[in-house]
């Protein structure tokens, strides 16, 4: 016997001088760079979780995420559906818990338009000292199985979309988009906003809810997956999607209700390109919750923002967030705004890229290429960097720009320990002052720092640190 | 076209030509960036777009546009400026097609790596990783590697302790050899890595502690004709009480059972008491099962089993070692020592890149007992924020020149190492230092000798007769060996003092 008994194949980690007498042949050259973002503490706490114990959790987790198969089933008053909303004065807010005192202006403006949705308060002085007095309880969406984007406010007597997966009967929530310019979710509450929030509550959300109960459950996964071959990612673009369900939906619209209200409906759908935003992020909330509490497994189940700090969850350890202060997207600016104008990311719409949609699925995306650099070939660049920290492809997510394969799906926080990549993530921008509305859409990489947090976690949680 | 205050605002309106807002937008972006432009406006004349112009102040008193109207308007200083600046947004509607090349991602950790490979070629699996990355992170990956039962060649210094012990039971326990840390030597099955000449391959295996000691002993033996099945380093603190020679002793074993490899040599300091009885009893045991086994620890004293019985042949210096391991493989490696020369006052200075070769001229100087300063130039202290001067000559050339103004030197002894991971010219710098060297000793009224010995074979990448004719020619003595050069300045110090 020799030593190697079979031909020489050498990984080389750092000096190409080192190989320099192995034929290039069987070299490969990594393009390494230190693991864990530089921290070789963290680093070796990943090191004692990469283990066959976590890759079975892993298995596990992604296998339920991706068995799940959301319909839309109901819009319903929130107060009827969300656990927990109904109880006292409750709003909800998107991204991780955060006090009323700490929150960034876009959601205190929405959490008075809220308030003042509700009735509870007849000015938004009002509201804005039920708040300061502790009267009205702010807790985040993902707690209540529920997502938002932006401010991700949900009010009680709101309608919101109901997903279900059939086989286990759990349950997902998100508010209904209510378009572009002055909106709630930027945190603009004047009467406007309000009056269209009302119209939502007392036309769109019951004509939609009877629409749903004619027609019977929409089946999420296979929509999202025609949209992503029609150009949409399912983040920043929802146009194919929203055309999809308004195509399917309009003749039963048309169908069952009064003359006006139907139009005003398809009226309303016509002009919202982001309709459908809400729908798959509800889905993508659903999905992800099946792998919540999955023992030992580092994949994340959630990532969102609050407007001051990013924060993610990991099946592993259960509801706890590991957060880190968020700075502003880098992005594209409407005319007359600009960096200077933008508030902290924002929103629990980074929820699709948790399950491999948004900028994971930038390749199927090629009219908002633009925001990864410019060029089709960027964005299937994007899409193959995060498949590096992934764990599977999601078979019902295939992307017609890369043959067909599934989406990248299922971030696994050693993978992004390992490569130092960071998830990225396509978001609109919203103006730091209350009620201004969106001023430009972008692309930005989740902090580090989170995915450090949650392997000390990790590693607490299972006695190895 | 409006005029407000000092600045000027200019509009264009493309009838039915429609745009996406992300692509109107990069162009806005883009435009916004031309000397002299303040502001600019992509949209489709929708009218929301058109009421977030107003909000800005951007848009025109006259605009005539429709839903499905793409609209420019830029706001600049000038006129010109926003003429242009309006050409320019139209131009980059229609952009260049590009080639559609997209860059292959590399592979960035080692699970990556191991991927790549099976993809590329699933029949020859990886198996080997070399990694030369910062100290805090090479435990690191050389854990990820071994998990995956990889072999290592660990180039990083600056492994704790701790982590060499740990990385070399877990190598053993995969059954896979964890080379270092700071190992810069090995030829596995023929395989040069690191700092090695390009060496026949032939019947003598080895277990080296040390770097260019294992360099010399394997060049000499290509040499004498004998070659090298195997050259395993595995860390100069592997024979050291705390790491204990784990990984020398699993080496040796592998070598033990290894087809190719008829003789062992194991090259290192003389190890620690603790690991020495051990070691001996091990290399005692494969002597008797019949591979004739040589100790070179460097500043031993030579024995020899008693009576031609099968034993550890124990030898003090790379040379030695390199001959008695020659011989044992049915090869004769003899060594011409140079002739005496006209003795020149001063003392000895050694500036060596290879730190072992340093070691045998410290140990054979001060046996000959010749007053000496022998540096090692390869050691931290010296590299400090430098590459090691085996690999940047440039580092060493600067100490000969500075040698040339200390009127207490004589002789200057120096090492030129070839081979993979070596400088392309070693010589040429040297040669360059010592005429400067010479030049400022003369201008002082002294003389100055140079001796020399280059670590190489016929076979090194650098063209071993091209490298010792740069020496020769600028009046370097060679010798054979680096012993060999020791011996010569020993004499010549001893005919100095003499005379």
């Amino acid at each position: 016997m020799t030593i190697l008994d079979t031909e020489a194949r050498i990984i080389n980690v750092g000096l190409p001088l080192i190989v320099e007498g192995v034929p290039a042949a069987d070299v490969i050259q990594l393009d390494w760079r230190p693991p864990a973002f530089g921290d070789a503490d963290v680093a070796r706490l990943a090191l004692t979780l990469e283990n066959d114990t976590t890759a079975e959790a892993n298995l596990r987790a992604i296998t339920a995420v991706q068995s799940v198969r959301p319909q839309l089933t109901r819009i319903r008053p929130a107060k009827e559906v969300v656990p927990g909303i109904a109880e006292g004065r409750t709003l909800l807010h998107a991204g991780p818990p955060i006090e009323w005192e700490r929150m960034c202006g876009p959601m205190r403006g929405a959490l008075i338009g809220a308030a003042l949705f509700e009735g509870w308060a007849d000015t938004p002085e009002e509201a804005e000292s039920q708040l300061d007095r502790g009267e009205i309880t702010v807790d985040p969406c993902h707690h209540h199985g529920a997502v938002g984007p932006m401010a991700g406010v949900i009010a009680p007597s709101m309608s919101v979309f109901v997903v279900t997966d059939r086989s286990d009967g759990r349950l997902a929530f998100a508010s209904l988009n209510e378009g572009l310019g002055k909106v709630l979710r930027f945190g603009a509450f004047d009467n406007e906003v309000i009056a269209r929030l009302q119209w939502m509550r007392d036309v769109l959300g019951p004509v939609l809810d009877r629409t749903l109960e004619s027609y019977g459950p929409i089946d999420i996964t296979s929509l999202i997956g025609q949209a992503l071959s029609m150009g949409d990612e399912g983040h920043n673009r929802n146009v194919a999607a929203t055309s999809l369900l308004t195509r399917r939906l309009a003749p039963t619209i048309a169908r069952l209700e009064p003359r006006s209200e139907a139009i005003e409906v398809l009226e309303f759908l016509a002009g919202n390109d982001h309709f459908a935003l809400n729908i798959s992020m509800a889905s993508a909330k659903l999905s992800m919750d099946a792998a919540l509490g999955v023992e030992n497994s580092t994949l994340v189940t959630a990532m969102a923002r609050n407007g001051v700090e990013f924060g993610i969850r990991v099946a592993g350890t259960g509801n706890e967030w590991f957060t880190t202060p968020v700075g502003p997207a880098d992005g594209l600016f409407f005319p007359g705004y600009g960096p200077v104008d933008a508030n902290p990311d924002l929103g629990d719409s980074a929820i699709t890229e948790t399950l491999g949609l948004g900028g994971f699925a930038m390749a199927a995306s090629p009219a908002i290429t633009q925001f990864v650099g410019g060029t089709p070939d960027d964005a299937i660049a994007a899409t193959q960097s995060m498949r590096r920290i992934t764990m599977s492809r999601h078979p019902a997510f295939p992307l017609p720009p890369i043959n067909f394969a599934g989406t990248p799906s299922g971030i696994d926080v050693l993978k992004v320990l390992d490569t130092g990549v960071l998830p990225l993530i396509n978001t609109g921008i919203a103006h730091k002052l209350a009620g201004i509305g969106q001023i430009g859409a972008g692309i930005v990489t989740a902090p580090a720092e989170v995915f450090l947090k949650a392997t000390r976690a990790l590693a607490r949680l299972r006695g190895t640190s | 076209m409006n005029t407000q205050s000092d600045t000027f605002l200019s509009s264009r309106v493309l009838h039915h030509f429609y745009r996406d807002s992300v692509a109107l937008m990069a162009i806005a972006s883009k435009t916004e960036k031309r000397d002299g432009v303040i502001l600019v406006g992509a949209v489709m004349a929708t009218p929301s777009n058109l009421g977030i112009l107003a909000a800005s102040d951007m848009l025109p008193a006259d605009l005539d546009a429709a839903p499905d109207d793409l609209v420019f308007v830029v706001r600049g200083e000038s006129d010109e400026v926003t003429l242009q600046a309006l050409d320019a947004a139209e131009a980059s509607l229609t952009a260049v097609e590009t080639a559609g090349a997209i860059e292959k991602q590399r592979p960035g950790t080692v699970s990556e790596g191991i991927a790549a490979a099976n993809a590329d070629r699933p029949e020859a699996p990886p198996n080997f990783a070399a990694i030369s990355v910062a100290g805090t992170y090479a435990p690191i990956v050389a854990e990820q590697a071994i998990r995956q039962g990889l072999n290592i060649l660990c180039f990083s210094d600056n492994v704790a302790i701790d982590d060499e012990i740990r990385l070399k039971k877990l190598a053993i326990a995969n059954n896979v050899l964890f080379m270092g840390p700071d190992c810069g030597t090995a030829i596995i099955d023929g395989i040069p890595l690191g700092f090695a000449n390009v060496v026949k391959r032939g019947t003598v295996g080895m277990v080296a502690a040390s770097g260019t000691g294992a360099q010399e002993v394997s060049r000499l033996l290509d040499l004498a004709g004998v070659g090298v099945s195997q050259l395993i380093g595995v860390g100069g603190r592997d024979l050291s009480k705390e790491v204990g020679g784990v990984m020398a002793e699993f080496a040796l074993d592998l070598l033990a059972e290894d087809e190719g490899t008829e003789v062992i040599i194991v090259v290192s300091k003389p190890p620690a008491a603790e690991v020495a009885d051990q070691l001996l009893d091990r290399l005692e045991r494969i002597s008797s099962n019949g591979k004739p086994v040589i100790a070179c620890f460097l500043g031993m004293d030579d024995a020899d089993p008693a009576g031609g019985a099968p034993g550890v042949v124990v030898r003090g210096t790379l040379e030695g070692g390199a001959i008695a391991a020659a011989r044992l493989a049915n090869h004769e490696l003899t060594i011409t020592d140079l002739d005496p020369r006209e003795p020149i006052p001063g003392r000895v200075l050694g500036l060596y890149t290879g730190g072992t070769l340093a070691s045998e001229a410290k140990i054979l100087l001060h046996r000959a007992g010749v007053d000496c300063e022998i540096l090692d130039l390869g050691d931290d202290q010296y590299t400090a924020g430098r590459p090691h001067p085996m690999i940047d000559p440039e580092a060493r050339a600067d100490k000969i020149v500075a040698a040339g103004s200390d009127s207490s030197v004589g002789i200057i002894l120096l090492d030129v190492v070839l081979g993979y991971g070596a400088s392309a010219d070693p010589a040429s710098p040297v040669a360059v230092a010592v005429e400067k060297a010479r030049a400022m000793a003369a201008s002082d009224g002294r003389k100055l000798e140079f001796v020399a010995s280059v670590c190489g074979t016929s076979a090194d990448p650098q063209g071993i007769e091209r490298q010792r004719s740069i020496l020769r020619t600028s009046g370097i003595i060679l010798a054979e060996t680096n012993a060999s050069a020791v011996r010569f300045v020993a004499a010549q110090q001893a005919g100095a003092f003499a005379s």
